[in-house]
């Protein structure tokens, strides 16, 4: 019996083990698994089944990797002599064969037999499977936090679309046992196809919609009725004529109705759902961006875009306005974004606009917008946004000051005044003494001195002597010193030191061209002064003469020129000027009256009315049936262009035309749609009512003016 | 001499001749009772045509009745050990009291009934009318929750504006929505804090043509408080005829122009081309001859439309024959542009001269009712000047009036100084520019007179009360057929004005009626008499407590505790005393004396 023991010790070493690597791998996968599915599941929304499969996945691969149950006894006996250094290297002698031992193996394996009975089996796979419970427990905890997360916001708005369409209830004719719609989106959309039990509709615009229509009995026809206007006979697609099948690209919100042998069921409405444009929002730059002196020349450009299934493309579109005045010249470039669209929803693009390598120079301006289109072919653009590069020539320069008052006219006639007293001076000297003589002379130099520093002044010169020269020494200047100097007067020593004029800018708005020519100007009055001084009219003539033909071309260069241009006139004919006859005038009168071509308010405003009697219980008569019957073809009219606002409203008010039973919340639905239906009442002009004219009245009043006017007091 | 007397003594002397006789006659047998029975019969007889008047003394507590109406609090009544009586038209079953069927007459009946306490909300007028004279009380009950006032135009035309105002009486703690619906809609609402008094005013604009009844609703949290109906009538009316004479043309008659054909009204305008020369436009009216203003041309007209600088160049015959117009009626509208004025008539209104607003954008509003229109885009600077006979219709935003209007005999004068209007038009504010002239043609055109008008007495008539009509009509020779949905009326002439008169009815059921007179058909509106409950309580206690107010005036201060009263004995006693006298005097001579 001894002999069987120390190899069943290792024979019960491999079944633990194996067992406890089993219990360890499996716990390893169900933490795996748990994980993964709970991934799978709550983000993912797969069926809770995906758990048993991952599962099953995780733990055959881990079963694979290690295929366990292939080690044998002998792979224990292995470990065992390496593990205990006791057994000597002899573990294996335990599952041979006895029989076939030597005698030294057999006194060997009886030692060892002993030895093995009293060693403790190793503790590693327990630790191990230890680890792994605790690997599961962290598995379990994760799966647990995976529930936990938020649903994404996508996945919401996908609910809220079902749930609207799942809550209302439909009245669908009892001839049918089953109704499916199929709206099939256009392709564009991305959208795959969906099917519903409902006959409200809700699908793109473009969507292709199959109804498929079973009835219990067999009919013999069925209709659909589009906006109460377009009827389609239906073919039944089986011979029992019990499944029906119809198909229909919707482009316009509506309703329709079935009519099953002859029978019409209630109104089901399409609403359409627009495909919008791209939507396009700049967040830089700001729609006024001025770039100033020393700034880079560069805009970063960051624009959000959005559409409701996808971008196609988008592009800026930018001008530049160079020049000013008349001479503006505009270039248009069309600047591409480099990210790529793919059909994306929402897309960020930025760019990076250099000005200088567009061509723009300081003083220009760049006006851009960006353009997207949509997978669908829709294009949209953004607002205009306008950069502009500050020129600063534009700001020192002084065009529009330099010629603004015209200064010289006034003192013109004083130079023709010299001269005619200078002749009169040269006719009269026969007759005057020496004397009386010179002293004209001399006062007409003086003349002519005041009227040389009249003319000074817009050149800024200062004092009589010197005419556009530099000037050091000034007379003027010397009268300061003898005044006091206070001590750590700034200004005072300034001024001592520095040279102050008037400011010559101030006083000489010319041009150069013509400062020199009033240059000239004055160099010849000094010389007719200096003749006159000297006594010497006749030479000084000569000089004043010139001095006066350059002032007179001065004054013309003032002058702005504008040529005759020439124009025929009708010729007039005399006998019919001034006549004051006016008998071949005709009075023109118009007359014009307006017809308002439907009275489409007039109507539904008496049909409001006649809800109200309804309300109080009076049946409509034959004769309000025209009206509601009118009532019903304008808002037939108006829910085929809004389903959602006008169906039910129509839907009651055939009831109420139909039945006799009163029912308030229809005639409340009916009365609120008409009113919207009629828009815009805005106050016109009314005459107010006056008390029926008695002629007892009438006397009353005739009296009481009467009186004022006679009496007179 | 009386004939009390002339009967005493003719009695007198027919006792003593009968006596006479009875004493001479031979038989003597029952002569003492014969005597007795003659006397006896001349008394009775003189008795019957002299009766018997005596005084009777009434004790306080005997005289003294309470009266229980409708709204008692029967608990607050219950310490009261007077006699209590309760009126059958109010619904206290649970209370004791005996009930009194007509209270005239039980007071007629009830002869030693001095005084009287009410309690509840009071009695009718007609009640109360039968109580003059005797010492009333009043213990009114607390005041009545819901709305107490209340008032709306009952004929409106289209387009007009519909209000809605009154006071809600709130006596409860929590506060109550009210909530004006009408149409299936709900129009507005307020809310009325706990224990008080709010006045409310709601303001639409009706769509339909014809009759609707709108609802007040009273709303606590989810419970329905009351629904009271507000039955109104919107009615069509041919529009005003308007005529425009221009002395020259611009942007502001073309766009009125424009904007009057669009809307359908009778436009004839009129403008100066050259001297003598005029450019004439008819639109929605048929061509006349316009060169020439006269009053037949101008009594087709409902208003008139001039500036001043025509005014000043057509000749006096034409001005002559305009402000006859007016004062038959005729509206004027004179736009003037400079602070002068050069017409006689455009001198109706002072004219003043301002500096205009800096951003020279002109905010006007509507006096009336306080709509502030947008701002227009003009620097004005002439405002008119006002005294206490007009009526200034448009302000600007610093008060001064830029549209001013007076009567002028029976027609009106209006005078505007903004120059253009119709730059809403172009900014396409189409509410203001028909607002603003809305008002202003309103004001100043023609009044239309009516055939007839309806007044109803009381103001909410309810059914099986007495509902008086009285209906004022423009010829007054002939008595008017009056109809009630099918019933006839009998209608009675006032005496001191020949044209006004009235009718009683009784209305059986509520809602719309008919009223016919002369073919021509008003509606009006029988109320439930679950409507306007707290409105009439409210009425009956205010007219309770003033007729109690006024009789204390009367009453002398020192009233006699006993009350004496002169009671007569019943002369039937005298005629039987007579019968049995005289059958025993005939019987006697008859059956005795034969024997």
């Amino acid at each position: 019996m001894l002999k069987a023991k120390g190899r069943n010790w290792i024979h019960s070493l491999r079944t633990k083990w194996i067992t406890l690597y089993l219990l360890r791998i499996f716990a390893f996968s169900l933490a795996i698994a748990s994980v993964l599915a709970a991934l799978a599941i709550f983000v993912l929304h797969l069926s809770p089944w995906i758990f048993a499969v991952i599962f099953l996945l995780v733990f055959g691969i881990a079963l694979l990797i290690k295929p366990i149950w292939k080690t044998k006894d002998e792979d224990f006996s292995r470990y065992v002599n390496n593990r205990f250094p006791e057994l000597e290297e002899s573990a294996d002698l335990l599952l041979k064969n006895p029989e076939e031992l030597s005698m030294l193996q057999q006194l060997q394996r009886d030692k060892i037999e002993n030895i093995i009975l009293s060693i403790p089996q190793p503790k590693e796979p327990v630790k191990k499977l230890y680890l792994a419970i605790a690997f599961l427990l962290i598995g379990l905890l994760m799966s647990f936090g995976i529930t936990k997360i938020p649903v994404s916001s996508e996945s919401q708005v996908v609910q809220k679309e079902q749930k609207p369409t799942s809550t209302i209830k439909e009245n669908v004719p009892i001839e049918i046992s089953g109704i499916s719609a199929t709206i099939i989106p256009p392709a564009y959309t991305g959208k795959p196809e969906r099917k519903q039990k409902q006959l409200l509709i809700n699908a793109e615009t473009g969507a292709e919609i199959v109804w498929r229509i079973e009835t219990n009995l067999s009919v013999k026809s069925l209709k659909i009725i589009f906006n109460d206007k377009e009827a389609v006979s239906l073919k039944p697609t089986n011979a029992k004529a019990r499944e029906w099948k119809f198909s229909k690209v919707l482009t316009k919100s509506g309703f329709y109705q079935l009519e099953i042998n002859g029978k019409k069921s209630d109104l089901y409405q399409m609403e359409v759902i627009p495909d919008l444009p791209v939507t396009i929002k700049i967040t830089q730059p700001k729609q006024h961006t001025t770039i100033d002196v020393g700034q880079p020349q560069k805009i970063n450009l960051t624009a959000d875009l959005s559409d409701d299934y996808g971008i196609n493309d988008a592009y800026i579109s930018a001008t530049m306005a160079s020049g000013k005045g008349e001479g503006v010249s505009f270039t248009e470039k069309k600047l591409t974004f480099n990210s790529p669209f793919n059909n994306k929803k929402n897309i960020r693009l930025s760019k990076q606009i250099d000005l200088k390598s567009l061509g723009m120079k300081p003083g220009d301006e760049l006006y851009f917008f960006i353009k997207a289109m949509d997978n669908h072919g829709q294009s949209s653009r953004s607002d205009v946004f306008f950069v502009s590069i500050v020129d600063t020539t534009e700001l020192m320069s002084m065009a529009g000051m330099t010629n603004g008052v015209n200064l010289v006219p006034e003192y013109f006639r004083s130079q023709r005044q010299i001269i005619i007293d200078t002749e009169k001076l040269l006719k009269e000297q026969s007759t005057l003494s020496g004397e009386a003589f010179k002293i004209r002379s001399n006062e007409l130099g003086i003349d002519q001195k005041l009227l040389r520093l009249r003319y000074g002044q817009f050149l800024g010169e200062e004092n009589e002597t010197e005419i556009g020269v530099d000037h050091d020494d000034h007379d003027g200047h010397a009268d300061h010193k003898g005044g006091e100097e206070k001590f750590g007067d700034v200004t005072a020593i300034m001024d001592k030191y520095s040279h102050k004029h008037d400011i010559a800018e101030d006083a000489t708005f010319f041009e150069p061209e013509m400062k020199a020519q009033l240059k000239a100007v004055l160099t010849e009055m000094w010389d007719s002064e200096l003749h006159l001084r000297t006594y010497k009219p006749q030479e000084a003539l000569p000089f004043e003469y010139k001095a006066l033909r350059l002032l007179k071309d001065l004054q013309q260069k003032s002058r702005a020129y504008v040529a005759k241009t020439t124009i025929k006139t009708a010729s007039l004919k005399p006998e019919k000027r001034l006549s004051g006859e006016l008998d071949k005038i005709t009075q023109p009168v118009q007359k014009m009256s307006f017809e308002q071509k439907e009275n489409r308010v007039a109507h539904l405003k008496i049909a409001l009315a006649l809800m109200e009697s309804r309300k109080t219980g009076k049946k409509f008569l034959e004769g309000d049936k025209y009206l509601l019957n009118e009532t019903e073809k304008y808002m037939i009219g108006a829910a085929a262009d809004n389903p959602a606002t006008y169906l039910n409203a129509l839907t009651s008010l055939r009831k109420l035309s139909a039945n006799n039973n009163l029912n308030y919340q229809d005639i409340d639905i009916v009365q609120q749609a008409i009113q919207k239906m009629i828009k815009g009442e805005v106050a016109k002009p009314q005459n107010n009512d006056a008390q029926p004219a008695s002629s007892l009245y009438q006397n009353y009043f005739n009296n009481l003016t009467g009186a004022g006017r006679s009496n007179g007091f | 001499m009386d004939f009390k007397y002339i009967a005493i003594f003719s009695c007198l002397f027919l006792l003593i001749f009968l006596l006479y006789k009875e004493v001479r006659r031979t038989n003597k047998d029952r002569l003492i009772w014969r005597i007795l029975a003659s006397i006896i019969a001349v008394a009775c007889f003189m008795l019957l045509m002299v009766p018997v008047k005596y005084e009777t003394h009434i004790k306080k507590n005997s005289n003294e009745i309470v009266l229980l109406t409708e709204g008692t609090n029967l608990d607050s009544v219950a310490k009261v050990q007077v006699e209590k009586y309760v009126l059958a038209s109010a619904d206290l079953k649970r209370s004791k009291a005996k009930s009194i069927a007509d209270l005239p007459y039980f007071l007629a009946t009830h002869q030693d009934i001095r005084k009287l306490d009410i309690y509840g909300y009071g009695l009718s007028e007609e009640e109360l009318k039968a109580t003059k004279g005797y010492e009333v009380n009043f213990h009114p009950s607390e005041n009545p929750q819901g709305i107490i006032s209340a008032s709306w135009q009952h004929k409106i035309k289209t387009s007009e504006q519909l209000t809605v105002q009154g006071v809600y009486q709130n006596t409860g703690k929590n506060s109550i929505k009210l909530l004006l619906k009408g149409l299936g809609n709900a129009i507005d609402s307020i809310s009325i804090g706990g224990k008080s008094n709010k006045n409310f005013s709601f303001q639409t604009r009706p769509k339909q043509t014809g009759k609707a009844v709108y609802q007040l609703i009273a709303l606590q949290g989810k419970d329905t408080l009351a629904i009271e109906p507000v039955p109104f009538l919107v009615g069509n009316q041919s529009p005003m005829k308007v005529l425009i004479l221009a002395s020259f043309p611009d942007f502001e008659y073309k766009f009125l122009k424009k904007w009057l054909y669009e809307n359908q009204y009778p436009v004839a305008f009129r403008t100066q081309i050259s001297k003598n020369k005029f450019s004439s436009d008819f639109l929605n009216i048929e061509s006349f001859n316009l060169n020439k203003i006269n009053s037949s041309a101008l009594k087709k007209f409902d208003v008139l439309i001039i500036d001043e600088e025509e005014l000043a160049a057509i000749n006096p015959e034409e001005i002559a024959s305009i402000n006859a117009a007016v004062t038959g009626g005729l509206g004027l509208l004179v736009r003037v542009s400079s602070p002068k004025s050069t017409a006689p008539i455009s001198g109706t209104f002072g004219r003043g001269e301002s500096a205009p607003a800096k951003d020279q954008q002109l905010s006007i509003s509507l006096k009336e009712n306080k709509y502030n229109f947008s701002k227009l885009p003009l620097a004005q600077s002439l405002f008119l000047k006002t005294t206490e006979n007009d009526q200034p219709l448009v302000m600007d935003g610093s008060g001064r009036t830029l549209v001013n209007s007076s009567l002028k005999g029976s027609g009106k004068i209006s005078m505007s100084t903004i120059p253009a209007t119709f730059n809403w038009l172009l900014s396409g504010k189409k509410t203001d520019y028909s607002t603003y002239w809305s008002a202003i043609l309103s004001n100043a055109a023609r009044r239309k007179t009516e055939n007839q008008t309806v007044k109803i007495i009381p103001q909410f008539p309810v059914v099986s009360e007495q509902t008086r009509l009285v209906i004022d009509l423009a010829e007054s020779g002939k008595i008017p057929a009056l109809k009630i949905d099918s019933i006839n009326l009998a209608p009675r002439q006032n005496i001191a004005l020949p044209f006004q008169w009235d009718a009683v009815f009784w209305p059986s059921h509520s809602g719309w009626r008919n009223l016919s007179i002369n073919q021509s058909i008003e509606s009006l509106f029988i109320y439930k008499k679950s409507d306007w409950l707290a409105r009439r309580n409210q009425q009956k206690i205010n007219s309770n407590l003033e007729f109690v107010k006024a009789l204390k005036n009367i009453k002398p201060i020192g009233q006699s505790k006993d009350l004496i009263i002169e009671k007569e004995i019943s002369i039937w006693w005298f005629f039987i005393g007579f019968l049995v006298a005289s059958a025993f005097l005939w019987i006697e001579s008859r059956i005795f004396n034969d024997k």
